[in-house]
């Protein structure tokens, strides 16, 4: 391999691009075994996506994502890694350069937090300053302290493993990734903030990741794609989480998705995705009596004091109102106040945690741009535009 | 040197030690096997392997009694299980060959010696699976069972000790087949046992191989009584397997 | 041969075995001397050269195979079944065949206690590659490490406890049954046992706590062996599990 014999520092790192998958009629089948794990599949991951395979157990999703770098064999068909058949390579070498992490994180016990992202760059005979500035590097990627480069896996949480996991799988800073539910093993909270660091790092590494899980939840957040597979390893969609939940193929995909599917669009949309309520809005100063005006026939019965530029103070109570003249200081906060941003399922997480019926909606230089409800959110769900209409902004959020 | 040692050893022999050999359809030879002679003789094993089943029993059963008693101290008391466990690394070190000698000076030559050095050695690999067989139920279990109203009597007795059977008896079958072999020794000390039938007539294969294949068949037949002892004890890992 | 005054002094027989050691005295069917510094070292440097030569052959057998088969998950029944048979193997009787049938000297001693140190190697090291956790060896595999990169940088590092662990019980099988090469011809320190009557029970007793020392310091240098090959992130992982 080129790669092994001129590693000229900082060009193959940058000169490493995403490549795209391609499974061409791949069929996998056990001996023993009369029906194949892995029926006729065909699909196309294009470079620098994440694609998630998700579906009940013995679906085969693990098996079609390990067959692309081979630790399961191909029994007909073939994949295609940046153009080139898996089946002509070496297995060693293609591994090498497909990064790999497994639910069981699978970190080697006897070696270094540093040994064990060193690895790959070991086999491929890295010198040491390379891959000690990689290991260097790689800490900062996942946000680790420098200090766990000397520890041993056994003084690590499991959050703290899985995130070794990651980096040692990019070290070589390979064209692919595959993740076989790399955040399966560890508790709700730590697996949230995994999955966002991880979709925060993949905005800057842009690798293709072929992604397995079993939970839908995770598929939908996760994949810029998603392949649900039914038994039998047969492909029962393939479309973005919008699509999959907005037009599931069949039956299964629909049971599989869940009844609850139009609360799971929430996460899919931006409060900016909805039509919101207009807020009647009060300067300070302002004579009481236009403001009373603007309130009759408003959407929302309170009014919205704001500065001059428009960007929120606090809702006006009936006692704000008594006087001639707005105050300059409401009886309630304007809390919480929303962004145009902000993901709809977070937005109303907020309302619900705060208590609040409304809250003021701010664009990004804070400017009062309208006003969310609960209710605006749930004649929403009740609205079969919820599972139908795709929003020209809806796309997966990265946080 | 050795030569010389040899026939000093067969001229301890008896008198009629080779016409005794001679048999119809096998001249005894240095090297030659004679099955026919070794079937009609049989009856001179007889109580050879009675003293060694004792050489092996005894051992076995004393050893197991302390190392359960031991076992169940150290459960019971955990600051025990450091001062056992390194008493017990170093009673392993020494081959109970070497012990036969070095308690001696206490109990003198015969079978007395044979047994305590051979129960030492017992012990040791008793101890030990007793011990990890009480320490590895699992925590959820003994959970359960005190949050049943258990007391830690009836936790040990109903609970703790069927589940550790398994190990408790791989112990057993460890240290038996092992003291089957071992046992061999006591006749350098003169404690009897099978190893009469080899020691000082080592140069008589016909006798040697026969002894050989008792002591191979005794160790197989404690061991597979062993075997169904536990399967016996722990009718549930039977269901378990079955399924 | 029964000694006049054991049943009154144990320490002196103690006593005597340990002036056996240091000074050696006059052999009970007189004339020649016996035992000694110099005759004690050179008996136990023989019995400590069988058990290497038996230890480095049943290695060379045992270790190897016990790799592979573990690694490709071959053989468990072959490998387990020489473990447990092994424990079985009367020591004296296979002395005695191996001299019988081979002849007195170092092969037939070596040959025989080699029999002894094969089936526990074999089988630790056979258990140690199995053992190894299947995540680990994935993550091994899928990285693009080749079968021989999985073995000496995963599988064996991890392996080394319950290898030595191996190693350390043929060991001392072997050293304790090197006693009795003097049957084969071969004088070890069980020469003073073997010939009773010219060394008496002071030199039964000198036997029996020269092999004790010798098996206890073969341990002892085999468990410090083993902390310098066990990575100190798998006795954390041990402390922790």
């Amino acid at each position: 391999m080129a790669i092994v014999s001129a590693p000229k520092d900082g060009e193959r790192e940058s000169a490493a691009e995403a490549a795209a998958v391609r499974y061409e009629h791949v069929t996998k089948r056990y001996p023993g075994q009369d029906r194949p794990a892995i029926q006729d599949l065909n699909l196309e991951v294009p470079a620098g996506d994440i694609c998630v395979l998700v579906g009940p157990s013995g679906c085969g999703k693990t098996t079609a994502m390990r067959m692309v770098n081979r630790t399961v064999e191909i029994t007909e068909g073939d994949i295609l890694v940046g153009g080139t058949s898996v089946r002509e390579r070496e297995p060693a070498q293609l591994r090498r350069e497909i990064g790999y992490v497994i639910q069981e994180v699978g970190l080697f016990p006897h070696r270094t937090v540093a040994a064990n992202i060193a690895t790959v760059p070991e086999l491929l005979g890295w010198p040491r300053e390379r891959r000690e500035a990689r290991v260097h590097e790689l800490l900062d990627l996942v946000r680790l302290d420098q200090d766990f480069a000397g520890r041993y896996p056994a003084q690590l949480s499991g959050g703290q493993q899985q995130r070794v996991g990651v980096a040692r799988a990019l070290a070589a800073d390979p064209r692919v990734m595959l993740m076989d539910e790399p955040f399966g093993a560890i508790d709700p909270i730590t697996r949230d903030q995994l999955q966002n660091e991880f979709l925060r790092l993949q905005g800057e590494i842009r690798k293709t990741v072929l992604f397995v899980t079993h939970d839908i939840d995770e598929a939908i957040k996760m994949g810029d794609r998603v392949a649900v597979l039914k038994e039998g390893g047969r492909l029962a969609q393939y479309a973005t989480p919008a699509e999959l939940l907005m037009a599931p193929a069949d039956d299964f995909v629909e049971d599989f998705v869940g009844a609850d599917r139009a609360l799971k669009r929430l996460a899919l949309m931006r409060v900016r995705d909805i039509d919101l309520w207009e807020a009647p809005l009060a300067f300070v100063g302002q004579a009481t009596g236009e403001v009373r005006a603007k309130l009759e026939g408003a959407e929302v019965p309170h009014a919205l004091l704001v500065d001059s530029r428009r960007r929120p103070l606090g809702w006006l109570s009936e006692r704000d109102l008594a006087g001639d003249l707005v105050p300059e200081h409401p009886d309630s906060s304007p809390e919480p106040v929303l962004d145009l941003d902000d993901v709809m399922r977070d937005a109303l997480a907020e309302l619900l945690r705060s208590g609040a019926q409304y809250a003021p909606v701010a664009d990004g230089s804070g400017v009062v741009a309208g006003v969310l409800s609960i209710e605006i959110i749930a004649e929403f769900l009740k609205s079969p535009k919820a599972l139908t209409e795709e929003h020209p902004a809806a796309e997966r959020p990265r946080d | 040197m050795t030569s010389f040692r040899l026939i000093a050893a067969a001229g301890q022999l008896p008198q009629d030690f080779f016409q005794n050999r001679a048999h119809k359809t096998c001249i005894q030879e240095q090297g030659t096997v004679c099955p026919g002679w070794a079937l009609d003789h049989i009856g001179e094993w007889v109580t050879p392997t009675l003293q060694h089943i004792v050489l092996v029993a005894v051992p076995v059963a004393c050893g197991f009694v302390v190392a359960f008693g031991m076992a169940l101290l150290a459960h019971r008391r955990r600051w025990l299980v450091a001062p056992f466990l390194g008493v017990s690394d170093v009673l392993f070190t020494i081959p109970s060959f070497a012990l036969f000698y070095i308690l001696l000076p206490l109990t003198g030559l015969g079978r007395t010696t044979a047994i305590i050095a051979l129960t030492a050695y017992t012990l040791v690999i008793l101890f030990r699976n007793t011990y990890s067989g009480l320490s590895n139920v699992p925590e959820e279990v003994k959970d359960a069972g005190r949050g049943m109203g258990l007391t830690e009597r009836q936790l040990l007795w109903r609970v703790e000790l069927p589940l550790a059977v398994p190990e408790i008896i791989g112990g057993l079958r460890i240290a038996t087949v092992s003291t089957v072999a071992l046992a061999t020794l006591a006749v350098f000390i003169n404690g009897g046992g099978l190893g009469v039938k080899v020691y000082p007539d080592i140069s008589f294969l016909t006798g040697v191989l026969t002894t050989g294949i008792i002591l191979l068949a005794l160790a197989f037949v404690l061991d597979v009584a062993l075997v169904i002892a536990q399967r016996l004890a722990t009718p549930w890992l039977r269901v378990a397997q079955s399924r | 041969m029964i000694d006049p005054h054991l049943p009154l002094s144990f320490l002196g027989l103690f006593g005597h075995a340990i002036n056996f050691i240091l000074h050696g005295q006059e052999a009970e069917t007189g004339g020649i001397h016996v035992g000694g510094p110099e005759k004690m070292a050179e008996l136990a440097l023989t019995q400590l050269k069988v058990t290497g030569l038996a230890m480095g052959l049943g290695l060379a057998i045992a270790f190897p195979a016990g790799v592979l088969l573990g690694h490709y998950g071959r053989g468990e029944l072959l490998a387990v079944g020489i473990g447990n048979v092994g424990r079985a193997l009367p020591e004296l009787v296979i002395i005695a065949i191996a001299a019988t049938t081979i002849g007195v000297g170092l092969l037939s001693v070596t040959l025989a206690l080699t029999i002894l140190a094969v089936p526990p190697i074999l089988t630790n090291t056979f258990v140690a590659m199995r053992q190894v956790d299947r995540g680990v060896v994935d993550a091994a595999r899928g990285m693009g490490m080749t079968p021989l990169e999985q073995i000496a940088r995963v599988e064996l590092p991890l392996g080394v406890p319950t290898i030595m662990g191996g190693i350390r019980t043929a060991t001392i099988n072997v050293v304790a049954t090197a006693t009795i090469a003097p049957l084969a011809g071969v004088l070890t320190l069980g020469d003073l046992i073997i010939s009773r009557g010219a060394n008496g029970d002071a030199g039964l007793v000198a036997a029996g706590i020269c092999v004790a020392l010798l098996a206890l310091i073969l341990e002892g240098l085999l468990a410090v062996l083993q902390r310098l090959l066990t990575s100190p992130g798998m006795k954390l992982a041990r402390a922790t599990a």
